[in-house]
């Protein structure tokens, strides 16, 4: 298998995604493509196999998001620049079971971190934020995720990758 | 040809029975033959009959989507299909919609406040230094 990862295009296929989730497999059905072409509120990248390259095999979707400073408690802010939060939202990353165990996930959530880092180098953006199902927040967390506490506990956990410790990573 | 279906009519007290609707459609031609084959498969004997069966089915899809439940023919060897019908989609949950607009508790934002505003950052994990590598 050789695994590309792109932006996705209206003509791939999706209607049999599977991830075995509802809300990420019609996300792709439903609104991804017209998020990113219509919309132009979010972006999807999918990971298809070269040998079938319209097969949407793992997808993730990615859009800019932001905090108003305002909204901050006041003795919070004091660290914090004097404008508004910009963030990355990591809003999706789903595989397709069937190709589940095979390093999917890794080369998504690699691809999706790489873009926000040329995304926050161009245009200036302080960290990644994605909801996690609570069974996935280990996975995040080897990739530096950090919890945000303060959510509701049946809710996914907000999680926090600050830009910084990216960018030193892909220095390192 | 024109799916009608008519009820006799029964002599009742108007308030006391409810009225019975009469409906009415155009088919095309292959409509029509495809309507008269499920009859003669489902031995249904009249057009009413057909009708009532097709909303009942037409109601419970619609229900089952309503509860965000997917609709999945499987076949003997275990593969599966998903029903994929764009009028039900309609109904479906709005759960899947992107949440670009965040909604933030005042302890996370705090948590926020803490994490974005900390001096130092994180060092890097294995993962991470390996995906950005790649």
């Amino acid at each position: 298998m050789a695994i590309v990862i792109r932006r996705l295009k209206e003509s791939d296929e999706v209607e049999n995604f599977d991830c075995a989730d509802d809300a990420l497999d019609n996300y792709l059905k439903r609104h991804a493509w017209s998020n990113q072409a219509k919309s132009s509120i979010g972006v999807s990248y999918v990971a298809v196999d070269e040998g079938a390259p319209r097969t949407v095999l793992g997808y993730f979707t990615l859009a800019m998001a932001g905090v108003p400073r305002d909204a901050f408690p006041k003795k919070f802010v004091r660290g914090l620049p004097s404008y508004d939060l910009p963030l990355i939202l990591l809003a999706r990353l789903a595989v397709d079971r069937r190709f589940a165990g095979r390093g999917l996930g890794h080369a998504l959530i690699s691809e999706g971190l790489r873009i926000s880092l040329r995304v926050a180098d161009e245009v200036g953006c302080r960290c990644v934020i994605t909801d996690a199902y609570r069974d996935r927040v280990a996975w995040y967390a080897r990739y530096g995720f950090v919890p945000i506490e303060g959510g509701v506990e049946t809710a996914p956990q907000r999680m926090f990758l600050d830009m910084r410790t990216i960018r030193a990573a892909f220095r390192s | 040809m024109a799916l009608k279906i008519r009820k006799k009519r029964i002599e009742a007290p108007a308030a006391s029975r409810p009225r019975k609707a009469k409906f009415q459609a155009d088919l095309a031609p292959a409509e029509d033959r495809t309507v008269r084959s499920l009859k003669e498969e489902l031995q249904l004997a009249s057009n009413s009959d057909f009708l009532s069966d097709a909303v009942a089915l037409f109601r419970w899809a619609v229900s089952e989507r309503k509860l965000g439940h997917r609709i999945i023919s499987e076949s003997a060897s275990g593969e599966r299909q998903v029903l994929l019908f764009p009028r039900l989609e309609r109904v479906a949950p709005d759960s899947s919609l992107p949440r670009v607009e965040i909604k933030w508790t005042e302890r996370q934002l705090e948590s926020l406040a803490k994490l974005a505003s900390a001096e130092d950052a994180n060092h890097p994990t294995d993962a991470l230094i390996r995906a950005m590598r790649e």
